[in-house]
């Protein structure tokens, strides 16, 4: 059975979707983002990454290659002269810019740390329409960004989280090392999918999933409902054994008529209804007209 | 109730429409009658069916022509979408007009969506072929044994629908076919294909908003759904389907801060839009997502703008989920506003504890019972 924290990672990022960590004051979740960071690097992906909070080397120690960090932690507002990556170039033509620059076929992952920051100067309606725009132009396979849940109002990052496809929330779990992810995905049917995992990252990088506390969400549109054997408690017997059934069968109704009388009945051309009339000898069926001798 | 036995043969696109019978009731030359809807028993308005039985139970027969229905989204917008579809969906079968306006989803998209209507004697644009007859006579004959000549009839609707075939009902495990689909006429607003200009400082209303009725006008003027425009044509209902309109995709900040800054553009362009329609023979199911608006004061005023108002609060992710009280049920629905239309007082449903439940073949709603 495979878990859902795993196969989140995998699929999210396989198919265009955009991915929100959430975490708070009280669970960090820059660690699960290295750790998306570097599952994608092993699938041999691009990587993007607008770095606000943290420094290269604190992110990721020696350099790799597909990796392309970009600095906006030394000067994200632009007062030195020469910036490297300010937040005001979080728009859609900057950012477009930036992906072409790499010469890989295929479609590079973003991961943005975090939007926390540039929410703080950038307007929501403006990073919602941004985001939206990334993940419909097809320059970016799929988006994953980290957001300080506690920083915003409430209905920032709930508009925020409604873009997203994929939503997962860290908490701090019951021992030391744990955390407590949960999961929300949405398909684009509509169909709401929930878990919660308790998960610790290793030094490594990967994930660790420690016990699986599955609580799937319903699915939108139930099967057929059961019904219920209307004849299953009764005191006689309506059931039909094979050999009673075959002989209801093999009766002859009074009114059968044969395959070849039916298929004309049914299937006759129009007009075909005719009244055939022949009239009796108790019948008064005079050939002239029977008005003749009334004087009118 | 035996068909004559030179009907049987006919293909059943030669009967009328929507009619079983071909008696017409003999009606006022003042009502206009266009497919799909019908008067109110109430007050004589004209009604539209919502595509949702249940739905138009509750709003006291249907939606009346010319009136706003919110939807207020549940948590993930998926009950909210669906009655999105539902409408459009029953727009089509009744071949009325679709104008679909949306800022996240291509509307391409959510028309692709619509549910697959369950057809059994409603009439469809394309000559219904005679799979029974066509293929051998060995399988149709030994569909019905006793009742042979009545094998060719369409089986008829056991459910509640009316006579006149007022609202249908879709099956949502299939997306409604490509040719029926077609042959309805949809326009299409696509917020991201209309690039707004930094907007006017003393507008209350943001550029998006403006664009979208400024292109709902056209649509109205230019296909003749005013109500003034001449009688000569025949008459048709536009379908107007705004899916999370409020959200910040559009430009607003309503659902974003706690005090937005254009707090009122959503209520006056619900204030322009219910002016248009009550001018024209169009109808508006409009869903706002609701939980992200922490302002109820705002909230309220743009519930009260609109004629009808609905709240749907589903179960999933909330703690509601795993009450055994509501293990039948998909969610609670909130009647939140109705209409006020030529009268003083208007009636208030019986209920106010109403749970909604999303099955295959029908979105029922029914009176939750809490088994106190």
């Amino acid at each position: 059975m495979t878990n859902v924290l795993r196969t989140s990672k995998e699929q999210c990022l396989l198919t265009n979707v955009a991915l929100n960590v959430r975490d708070s004051a009280s669970c960090s979740g820059r660690h699960l983002l290295k750790s998306f960071i570097n599952a994608a690097l092993n699938r041999e992906e691009d990587v993007h990454v607008l770095g606000f909070e943290v420094s290269e080397e604190e992110l990721k120690g020696s350099p790799v290659q597909r990796l392309h960090f970009h600095n906006a932690y030394s000067d994200p507002l632009g007062w030195t002269d020469k910036p490297t990556f300010t937040v005001h170039q979080f728009c859609m033509e900057e950012l477009a810019r930036l992906l072409k620059q790499t010469s890989h076929p295929k479609p590079a992952t973003l991961v943005i740390d975090s939007l926390s920051w540039i929410l703080r100067h950038v307007s929501p309606p403006a990073v919602c329409a941004t985001l939206h725009q990334l993940r419909k132009g097809g320059a970016v396979r799929a988006i994953v960004a980290l957001l300080h849940g506690d920083m915003h109002q409430r209905g920032t990052v709930g508009s925020v989280c409604h873009l997203a496809s994929s939503v997962i929330t860290v908490a701090p779990g019951m021992k030391g090392g744990d955390a407590v992810a949960k999961i929300t995905k949405r398909s684009k049917s509509g169909k709401v999918v929930q878990d919660e995992d308790i998960f610790t990252i290793n030094n490594d990088l990967t994930v660790v999933i420690q016990s699986k506390h599955s609580q799937v969400g319903h699915k939108q549109a139930d099967p057929e409902e059961q019904e219920m054997d209307p004849t299953a408690h009764l005191t006689f017997n309506l059931r039909l054994s094979n050999k009673e059934r075959e002989a209801k069968e093999k009766l002859a109704l009074p009114f059968v008529f044969s395959k070849e009388k039916k298929t004309a009945l049914l299937h006759s051309s129009p007009g075909s209804g005719r009244i055939l009339y022949e009239p009796d000898a108790n019948d008064d069926y005079d050939q002239e007209d029977p008005d003749d001798d009334l004087d009118v | 109730m035996a068909a004559p036995v030179s009907t049987v043969g006919k293909p059943s696109a030669e009967r009328l429409p929507l009619n079983t019978t071909s008696f017409q009731k003999k009606t006022r030359t003042k009502l206009i009658s266009i497919p799909g809807t019908r008067p109110s028993v109430q007050n004589g308005q004209l009604l539209v069916s919502t595509g949702v039985t249940s739905l138009d139970y509750l709003l006291g027969g249907g939606l009346a022509v010319g009136t706003v229905l919110l939807v207020e989204e549940d948590r993930y917008d998926s009950y909210s979408r669906m009655i999105l579809k539902y409408f459009l969906a029953e727009g089509v079968v009744c071949r009325h007009e679709l104008f679909v306006a949306s800022a996240q989803d291509n509307p391409d998209d959510i028309l692709q969506e619509l549910p697959a209507p369950i057809l059994d004697d409603v009439a469809i644009h394309k000559p219904v072929e005679q799979p029974r007859l066509s293929c051998e006579p060995q399988d149709s004959l030994d569909a019905m044994k006793i009742a042979w000549r009545y094998q060719n009839l369409p089986k008829v609707q056991s459910a509640l629908a009316s006579s006149s075939r007022f609202g249908h009902y879709y099956d949502v495990s299939k997306t409604m076919e490509p040719e029926i689909r077609q042959a309805a006429k949809c326009h299409r607003f696509y917020l991201t294909e209309h690039p707004t200009q930094s907007p006017p400082t003393h507008s209350t209303m943001l550029e998006s908003y403006s664009a979208l009725l400024k292109s709902l006008q056209e649509v109205i003027n230019s296909e003749g759904f005013d109500v003034a425009a001449p009688m000569s044509k025949s008459r048709n209902i536009l379908r107007i389907g705004l899916p999370s309109l409020g959200s910040a995709l559009w430009g607003d900040d309503l659902s974003c801060h706690d005090n937005p800054r254009n707090g009122h553009a959503l209520a006056t362009f619900f204030y322009g839009l219910r002016a248009m329609l009550r001018s024209s023979l169009a109808v508006a199911v409009v869903t706002v997502p609701s939980h992200l608006i922490q302002d109820r004061a705002l909230m309220g005023n743009i519930t009260r703008l609109c004629d009808n108002a609905i709240a749907l609060e589903s179960f999933k992710g909330s703690e509601r989920e795993t009450n055994p009280l509501y293990k039948d049920y998909h969610g609670l629905l909130h009647v939140r506003q109705v209409p006020h239309l030529n009268c003083l007082a208007s009636k208030l449903p019986d209920h106010k504890d109403l749970a909604f439940k999303l099955k295959r073949k029908q979105f029922t709603i029914e009176r939750f019972e809490d088994g106190l």
